[in-house]
């Protein structure tokens, strides 16, 4: 078995820097010894010192690392070009996988940006792509349905768009991640136009037409109108868009008339 | 039939026998009503939810360490008090205390000793499950300091209940009093002073929630900051210009009123 010890000492050696994702408190205590670990977590439940929140949990791996590594740039924690070495959960609820990446390897895909450097806060993206994915998962009556939300920047999206219909959540105070909106989720599916929600989570309306300008929007050909208005409300406001296709069947995620981030709701 | 045979048996003893089977039926009774009370009280305190109540409290921790919890320990306790009272009595029909005025003076005591004994406990669980709710709900204030909020309001219920339990045992709390006026003088004038303007803005952005004069997306102008409104909170108001965000206190916009461009 030198062969396989070998094998692995070939991937973690001269490395820079190492990225513990989830960590338990035992391993995290032994790793400090040696040096100072990035903990990459849903919450820092070890304290570490350098640690990045992960606002999902990714179920994709490379989106995973790709997170910690940006989150980890971001913050200073390790440099452009550095070898890093991240330790992670694949299979089991232990670690089980070692990878090693180059920071700055892979272009800069701004899902760390999405979430930390938005206008809105970080919970309330996370919240609303929970609701988008349980939406994706659920449809309605199997089938499956669509819907756009546009986080943030909620006074110029209103500015920049138009009522369908009557604002149903007009003089409510509803709030992305309140228990009522899981309830409320079916309905969501019936709801034609946007949902626009403020920086704070705050439901400010639906049915709402966009009406952005919609000059130099580079989306992947294929995709449909709700992706074009949600690509396009994103590059002229601050606001990040939140799309559920109808054809496909995944969410995607807009900001600054990109595709940032692509979640697949059924392995969720 | 048989109460006669009873009767006759019980005439057939000496007073101070009789006194001696009177006292131990008495006691009796006593151990039986106290497990009865005990018994209803627990039922009564589970029913009431207080099991899940006290759950996580530090006296429900002590009471566990013992090997009880919290109820047991409360029923189990008027269930003494009901046993001691029998027992009292029993001890005077046998005329084991020496004189009437004691029993009297312990008789009118008791109840007090109990309600004292009682009102501790209840400020110690009471004072426990306040620091709990109100350091959860501070939580997601990521401040360490903000724990001094929760221990000063469980030192606030104790010395309430501590001045309660004392004034049921007629020590002189005249001192303490002085003290807890002071107390609630700075806690409510000063905190009152302190908090005028947040308290202001709160009552004016409940009204602003509720009745929604302008919404996210309108133009306005208040107090000389024009913009598109971005949010509405309790508090404040973001109104955003090109560039700019302004925060507005809610109580300007109830004291200054505030101007809607229409669109």
């Amino acid at each position: 078995m030198s062969e396989l010890g070998d094998l692995l000492d070939d991937i973690v050696s001269d490395v820079d820097g190492t990225l513990l994702f989830s960590p338990s408190g035992s391993l995290y205590e032994r790793f400090v010894e040696g040096g100072t670990p990035v903990v990459v977590a849903t919450e820092n439940a070890v304290d570490a010192g350098q640690y990045v929140e992960l606002p999902l949990e990714f179920d994709e791996v490379r989106e995973r690392v790709r997170f910690g590594v940006e989150g980890a740039l971001e913050n200073g924690f390790v440099e452009e070009g550095e070898q890093l070495v991240c330790v992670l959960a694949l299979f089991s609820e232990d670690i089980d996988t070692v990878t090693r990446v180059r920071a700055g390897d892979f272009e800069q895909s701004g899902v760390y940006d999405l979430f930390v450097n938005s206008r809105a806060e970080p919970s309330v993206i996370r919240n609303v792509l929970e609701v988008a994915i349980e939406l994706g998962k659920k449809g309605q009556k199997g089938k499956r349905v669509g819907a756009l939300f546009v986080v943030g920047d909620a006074g110029k999206v209103m500015n920049k768009s138009r009522p369908l219909s009557y604002n149903p959540f007009e003089k409510s105070h509803v709030h992305v991640g309140d228990p009522i909106v899981d309830v409320m989720l079916k309905e969501f599916s019936r709801l034609d136009g946007a949902f626009v929600i403020s920086d704070s989570g705050k439901i400010v309306s639906a049915y709402r037409y966009l009406e952005p300008a919609a000059e130099g929007v580079d989306i992947p050909k294929g995709l449909g109108a709700r992706h074009m208005a949600a690509g396009a409300i994103t590059m002229d406001t601050n606001a990040v868009a939140v799309v559920l296709s109808e054809s496909d069947g995944l969410v995607r995620a807009f900001s600054g008339g990109e595709i940032i981030l692509e979640l697949d709701p059924e392995a969720y | 039939m048989y109460p006669t045979v009873v009767r006759a048996w019980s005439e057939g003893l000496s007073t101070s026998e009789r006194n001696l089977f009177v006292a131990i039926v008495v006691l009796f009774l006593g151990i039986t009503a106290g497990a009865l009370a005990a018994t209803l009280v627990r039922r009564l305190l589970v029913a009431l939810g207080v099991d899940d109540a006290v759950e996580g409290t530090s006296f429900e921790r002590t009471a566990r360490q013992f090997g009880g919890s919290t109820i047991q320990f409360l029923s189990r306790l008027v269930g003494a008090f009901v046993f001691f009272f029998a027992a009292l009595y029993s001890m005077r029909t046998v005329g084991l205390v020496p004189g009437e005025a004691l029993i009297e003076e312990t008789v009118a005591f008791l109840p007090r000793l109990f309600v004292a004994v009682f009102v501790v406990l209840v400020g110690l669980v009471v004072g426990d499950k306040a620091e709990i709710v109100v350091d959860e709900r501070l939580r997601s204030v990521k401040l360490p300091e903000v724990t001094v909020v929760s221990t000063l309001l469980k030192l606030s219920i104790l010395y309430v209940a501590g001045l309660i339990a004392l004034s049921q045992l007629g020590v002189a709390t005249a001192a303490l009093l002085v003290l807890l006026a002071a107390y609630a003088f700075g806690v409510f004038f000063l905190g009152g002073l302190a908090f005028r303007d947040l308290l202001a803005s709160a009552a004016a952005g409940v009204y602003l929630l509720m009745s929604e004069p302008y919404a996210i997306g309108d133009e306005v102008e208040i107090d000389g900051c024009r913009g598109i409104v971005q949010e509405i909170d309790v508090f404040v108001t973001h109104v955003e210009d090109d560039g700019e965000e302004y925060v507005v206190p809610n109580r300007k916009v109830i004291r200054e009123g505030a101007m809607r461009v229409r669109g």
